[in-house]
């Protein structure tokens, strides 16, 4: 019965927030959420470590009549990561978002989204992973145009339509789906799926329908185009947070409904998730490349990050899927915490354009070297966790003889590199050009919870690198679990 | 009348797609509404156009004839997309009505800033 309380943990803060009216009370409450939630997630990862699978019926309803929220290997690892960096960016917002929007509800909001990820990674049932996605996009619709400003109405205004036609999308494929099918339960419908031969055929159109969907909400190549257009307008500490999480939601389901269903043809699907993906990778890098804004370029290179995943599910061995996984959890890990350095910069000094920044590791070095580890890992410098799921993606490719492949995720990473050593050189290194002006307070503000929600992600980043032996192995039986859809099918159904 | 159905909802797909290429904010919006209400027709088409009873066991009966009864859970999964649609659409107008008051415009033209470098 612990998989429904991750869900009603968040429920029940927005229900407190809602009632309490003191700021600093509704505040930290919210931190003690996002800790017990922490705590539930290890709780479900140290059970499913033992069982391997997890599930409850809901109502008792049995399989695949009720709603089934279970839990197996991949989604305990995605629920354990994902409440680690939201726990982070909830410290790091007490001190960063400004007060107004705490007191009309930051942390509501934020819970909302905490609650539409961790349903959606225990969602059995495809309208049910509908439902939770709803959720989530509201969460985020609020957050992202929470505040008002101009440029942030404009980009809500993209992110919300783009994303409302991707629900669309999976909505309508949904539907030609339980026309065929007459059920809409994963585990089911892959079991009917297997036993009926050729309807794939049949399905085609239901399943381009909800890929489509799932690679607008996991921005991969031709529709990402929501993504840099609108992330760079709210508060840092929001773009942190949708940074780690949402686009990785799309990525999840899609390796989710690919190794329960689209596998059965794979000589159609792998080619083009592998298309998918390289190109996503290479444009996401090159678009970067010409950027002149801190948050625009890690925008774009959530994309071009996001193409190695993908990249990995479409070598479809234990090895890539392995790697994919690893390389999600080091994502989520590593782009947070470069959006959480790039919150301070724009704290101190209220822009982000690259041009008109310099002196900062002059100002405080601890944030240079956070900003250091997670840029590199980014990157893939050895000892970081980047370094282990490039070098996973990479192995994993040339093993499964898509050497082409794997020589431009390595050139790919050359990019990758240039991008990060840019930023740093010119936010960190240089001198502040001596056209601009110096910036007014030279006093610096407070920091001390932001750099402590930076340093406990940089030590993640670290240890995920130096004692990766561990976590691969676990990825790895995460990705066996995986493809052998048999266990799946038989835990949720009896 | 399935044929027929199917026929009106590609229409209705058509308006919805027209509308989102406007440069109007409000026809973008009036768009995403045709948009939602196509894809909950296209759930209860799933389901299976015909004249049949409710979806109940009588009383004391065990089982019935699904060919009897027409499918609830298609109606039960628009009932859910129309509650979500509905909330969105309230989010969605009081987004646009912010932004008008912010700018004085709803020209779609004016919503580049986000993409300049």
């Amino acid at each position: 019965m612990i998989l429904p309380a991750l869900l009603l943990i968040p429920f029940l803060y927005i229900i407190l927030a809602i009632l309490i009216k003191s700021k600093k009370v509704k505040t930290w409450l919210s931190f003690a959420f996002s800790l017990i939630n922490l705590g539930f997630a290890i709780w479900v990862m140290a059970q499913v470590f033992e069982a391997g699978m997890i599930k409850t019926q809901m109502g008792s309803w049995p399989a695949p009549f009720g709603i089934t929220l279970v839990a197996d290997r991949f989604s305990a690892f995605m629920l354990l990561v994902s409440a680690l960096v939201f726990a982070v960016v909830t410290l790091y917002s007490i001190q960063s978002v400004d007060t107004a929007r705490i007191k009309n509800g930051y942390f509501l909001f934020a819970h909302g989204i905490l609650m539409g990820v961790n349903g959606s990674f225990l969602a059995g049932d495809l309208f049910n992973l509908y439902v939770w996605f709803e959720v989530m996009l509201m969460g985020s619709f609020i957050l992202i145009s929470f505040g008002g400003e101009r440029a942030q109405l404009e980009g809500a205004i993209k992110y919300l339509i783009l994303n409302l036609i991707s629900s669309f999308f999976f909505v309508a494929g949904i539907g030609i789906l339980y026309g065929k099918m007459g059920t809409l339960n994963m585990a089911d419908l892959s079991q009917k799926i297997a036993q009926s031969g050729d309807v794939l055929s049949q399905l085609s159109p239901a399943m381009v329908l909800i890929v489509v969907g799932f690679a607008i909400k996991g921005a991969l190549f031709p529709f990402f185009f929501w993504l840099p257009a609108s992330y760079h307008t709210p508060p840092p500490a929001v773009t942190a947070l949708f940074a780690g999480l949402l686009t990785k939601v799309g990525i999840y389901s899609l390796i989710r409904i690919y190794t329960l269903f689209l596998y059965h043809s794979t000589s159609f699907w792998n080619p083009v998730v592998l298309w998918i993906g390289i190109l996503s990778m290479v444009i996401g890098v090159f678009s970067a490349s010409s950027q002149y804004d801190f948050r625009k370029i890690l925008s774009f290179h959530i994309i071009s990050q996001l193409g190695y995943v993908v990249i990995g599910l479409a070598f479809y061995t234990v090895a890539g899927l392995a790697a994919a996984i690893f390389f999600l959890g080091h994502n989520m890990i590593s782009k947070t915490n470069a959006f959480l350095v790039a919150g301070w910069v724009h704290r101190e000094r209220q822009t982000l354009n690259l041009k008109v920044l310099g002196d900062m590791f002059k100002k405080n070095t601890l944030w240079g070297v956070l900003f250091f580890i997670s840029a590199f890992s980014l990157a893939g410098l050895p000892p970081l966790s980047g370094f282990i799921g490039k070098y996973l993606v990479i192995k994993a490719g040339i093993e499964s003889g898509h050497i082409n492949v794997a020589l431009v995720a390595l050139f790919v990473g050359f990019f990758t590199l240039f991008s990060m050593v840019k930023i740093w050189i010119e936010v960190f290194w240089k001198n502040t050009p001596p056209e601009v002006e110096a910036p007014v307070n030279t006093k610096p503000l407070p920091h001390g919870l932001m750099i402590s929600a930076s340093i406990i992600l940089a030590l993640a980043i670290v240890g995920m690198g130096v004692f990766a032996g561990p976590v691969v192995n676990f990825c790895e039986m995460a990705a066996s679990d995986l493809l052998n859809t048999e266990l799946y099918i038989n835990f949720v159904l009896k | 009348m399935e044929l027929i159905f199917a026929i009106f909802i590609g229409l209705l797909y058509a308006c919805g797609v027209f509308l989102l290429l406007r440069r109007s904010i409000v026809k973008v919006i009036l768009g995403v509404f045709v948009l939602g209400n196509a894809t909950n027709l296209i759930i209860f088409l799933a389901g299976g156009i015909k004249r049949s009873g409710a979806a109940f066991i009588p009383e004391g009966a065990e089982t019935i004839d699904p060919a009897v009864i027409s499918d609830p859970l298609p109606q039960a999964l628009i009932l859910t997309a129309i509650v979500i649609g509905l909330g969105i659409a309230a989010y969605i107008l009081a987004l646009k009505y912010r932004y008008f008051e912010e700018t004085g415009t709803h020209d779609l033209d004016q919503l580049s800033k986000t993409d300049r470098k």
